[in-house]
């Protein structure tokens, strides 16, 4: 290798290298700033008992999930959020993302299932806080 | 393609992802550190067990990692013939031999965009199988643990946790590049400074 080329090759590792660790560098410190804003959720005792969380901010569900998934996620009956969208409720339907859904069965409303299932689960956990809760059952106390 | 992907791992768990990262460890560019990332959150959700999962995706990396390190040893009688008297040749495979481990460890999970190269060329330089084998396996271990374990802290804020690693991956290699260009300029002006050195004065 000529010198020629040997001080082309190591300008442009520098200035390659310069480049990508100055982008992903920022990139990096903004994403550890969101890493410390959210900070990792606790484990609540019910999760931990039964690994279930009980998650309820609708703006986390993404293109990508399933019926079936956020259903489980959110606690909320499948068969709440396959009305909500007047889908029937099979494997193969449930097998589709959200995104998968809109394009074929509502082509014409971009946005329309996201939007309806956060709906449908909001309008469920509104239901379900406002239930009145049962009442304790009364203590029995063993006779002497 | 990363939506996709998820779809996949969430309707057929481990297998699937098990598949993914086996394919990404043979060069499809496949996004594997936020599918860990990932299952780690769906672990903690309780969609995939968490150690079946681990252990097959660590299986299925290694797996393919050695694969791909198999290529790199059957293309090595090829690049024999055409580079065994180039003396850069001779002194890549002699700084592979030394320095090997590092690069296939720390290329599991922190500069994970060139461990496929790595790979190859640990094959093609005659780097201990056996070697290889326990270097990957340390590197993927944190790589799978590690990640998916971030992934399971943050839960349904996995996301935020993958961009973080992301980019730290995508800074390491840029600090990489650098690192090279400033040895080989170092090396370079050393041997021009030891040239000019033995110059008789005229």
């Amino acid at each position: 290798m000529s010198p020629k080329v040997q001080r082309i090759l190591v300008l442009g590792l520098v200035t390659a290298g310069i480049l990508l660790a100055v982008f992903f560098g920022m990139r990096a410190a903004f994403a550890f700033r969101e890493v410390r804003r959210h900070g990792p959720p606790p484990l609540s005792p019910f999760e931990a008992k039964n690994n279930q969380p009980a998650e309820t901010d609708v703006e986390l569900i993404r293109e990508w999930m399933t019926i079936p998934y956020i259903a489980r996620m959110y606690r909320v009956p499948p068969e709440i959020l396959f009305e909500a969208l007047s889908l029937p409720r099979s494997k193969a339907i449930g097998e589709k993302s959200l995104k998968q859904l809109n394009d074929e069965y509502f082509p014409q409303a971009e946005g329309f299932v996201m939007t309806t299932v956060k709906a449908a689960i909001l309008e469920f956990q509104a239901q379900t806080l406002s239930a009145p809760t049962p009442p304790a059952p009364p203590t029995v106390i063993p006779a002497p | 393609m990363s939506d996709f992907l998820l779809t996949q791992i969430i309707n057929y768990g481990a297998p699937v992802l098990g598949m993914i990262v086996f394919i990404g460890a043979l060069g499809a560019p496949f996004p594997g550190t936020l599918l860990i990332v990932a299952a780690g959150a769906f672990a903690r959700q309780g969609l995939l067990a968490w150690h079946t999962t681990a252990l097959i995706a660590l299986a299925f990396v290694v797996l393919g990692d050695n694969l791909s390190y198999g290529m790199g040893h059957f293309a090595r009688e090829a690049v024999l013939r055409r580079f065994q008297d180039s003396q850069n040749w001779i002194k890549a495979e002699s700084s592979f031999t030394r320095w090997g481990g590092m690069a296939v460890f720390w290329t599991r999970f922190l500069i994970t965009g060139i461990a496929v190269p790595v790979n190859l060329i640990a094959g093609t330089s005659g780097f201990g199988i056996r070697r290889f084998f326990l270097y990957d396996l340390a590197g993927e271990a944190i790589w799978i643990f590690g990640y998916g374990g971030l992934g399971y802290l943050f839960g349904m804020q996995w996301e935020v946790v993958s961009e973080f690693l992301g980019n730290i991956s995508g800074l390491a290699l840029g600090l990489v590049l650098v690192g090279t260009g400033v040895w080989l300029g170092v090396r370079q002006w050393r041997i021009v400074a030891a040239r000019n050195a033995n110059v008789p004065e005229a």
